[in-house]
């Protein structure tokens, strides 16, 4: 039986949702043991707390909900101005703080991403319930 | 031989995707590795938001104006934008502007102000927006030393130098 590619992919990855602001895209997968947050394109909007901080807040409601670790996937995202890393700071000090589990993703092998996102590795935890992890890949 | 590129851009915010795309493709003109084209293009992107959010544009034909040159390892990024001193939220900005350079310059590595100021914006409310990361995260990432004056005319003009020169940072 024919199944749309969306349907195809919420069976295989579990529940998907998309949200979109200007150049940038995330995406909401909620699986088994997380829910992966993928950033896709650019993040230049001149308040763009507007749009991250509510479905940062939706997804840290759910993980508390679930005990689902939140994935913060940035490998894909092609720029990002200094704004948008307010609101994935406030986050990260308040989960440090806090008790649930955020593991943040980025593409080590763009100098950029390295740069800034390894100096995020201060809001890790020692017990890994916060995580810092660089992957030395590249993200097609 | 000195290259350059010069921009006039309207001070309204969806201009300034133009001006990255504008300044990424003179930076891969130049030759340089794309890491440095990416945080060249930060640098300007950052300078260039800051003006667009405290400047002060009083007449139609008022623009942002962006210079950049390049003299050997050498890169300048020059982010100018008309500014009335004697209006009190822009007197402030300067003020700001001033205190952040030397605070960022009171640091040996950029690194350290980065992460100080990383600790201090994330501990602040959820619905506070302002970053307050723009020009540290342009010493760090950008390695670039920033400075500003203010021209006769009533023009700010901030200025950052970056030096590839000795690292990995430069041509692929």
């Amino acid at each position: 039986m024919y199944l749309p590619f969306q349907i195809f992919r919420e069976i295989i990855m579990g529940k998907i949702e998309l949200y979109e602001d200007n150049l940038l895209q995330i995406e909401l997968i909620e699986n088994k043991n997380s829910i992966n947050m993928v950033w896709t394109g650019k993040s230049i909007h001149r308040k763009p707390s507007e749009f991250i901080t509510p479905i940062l807040a939706e997804t840290i409601k759910k993980s508390t909900a679930t005990k689902k670790r939140i994935i913060l996937d940035f490998r894909r995202l092609a720029y990002m101005n200094s704004s948008t890393i307010t609101p994935v700071i406030k986050i990260l000090e308040r989960a440090k703080r806090g008790t649930i589990q955020i593991t943040l993703l980025y593409n080590k092998s763009l100098k950029w991403q390295d740069l800034s996102f390894s100096a995020l590795e201060i809001f890790q935890t020692k017990d890994g319930r916060v995580d810092i992890k660089g992957v030395d890949n590249h993200v097609s | 031989m000195k290259q350059f590129l010069k921009l006039a851009v309207k001070p309204e915010w969806h201009e300034i995707e133009e001006a990255r795309n504008k300044t990424t493709k003179f930076l891969k003109s130049l030759g340089l590795a794309t890491d440095s084209v990416h945080a060249l293009t930060m640098v300007m992107s950052e300078l260039i938001e800051n003006s667009v959010k405290y400047g002060n544009f009083p007449l139609p034909a008022d623009n942002v104006e962006v210079d950049i040159h390049q003299d050997e390892n050498i890169i300048t990024v020059e982010v100018i934008n008309p500014v009335n001193p004697v209006d009190e939220s822009a007197y402030n900005h300067l003020k700001k502007l001033d205190k952040t350079i030397q605070w960022i310059r009171g640091y040996q590595d950029p690194f350290e102000a980065y992460v100080e100021k990383l600790k201090e914006v994330s501990r602040r409310p959820l619905n506070d927006e302002e970053s307050g990361l723009g020009l540290v995260r342009i010493a760090y990432e950008g390695k670039a030393i920033l400075d500003f004056f203010v021209g006769e005319g009533g023009s700010l003009n901030v200025s950052a130098v970056s030096n590839f020169q000795g690292d990995n940072y430069g041509k692929d």
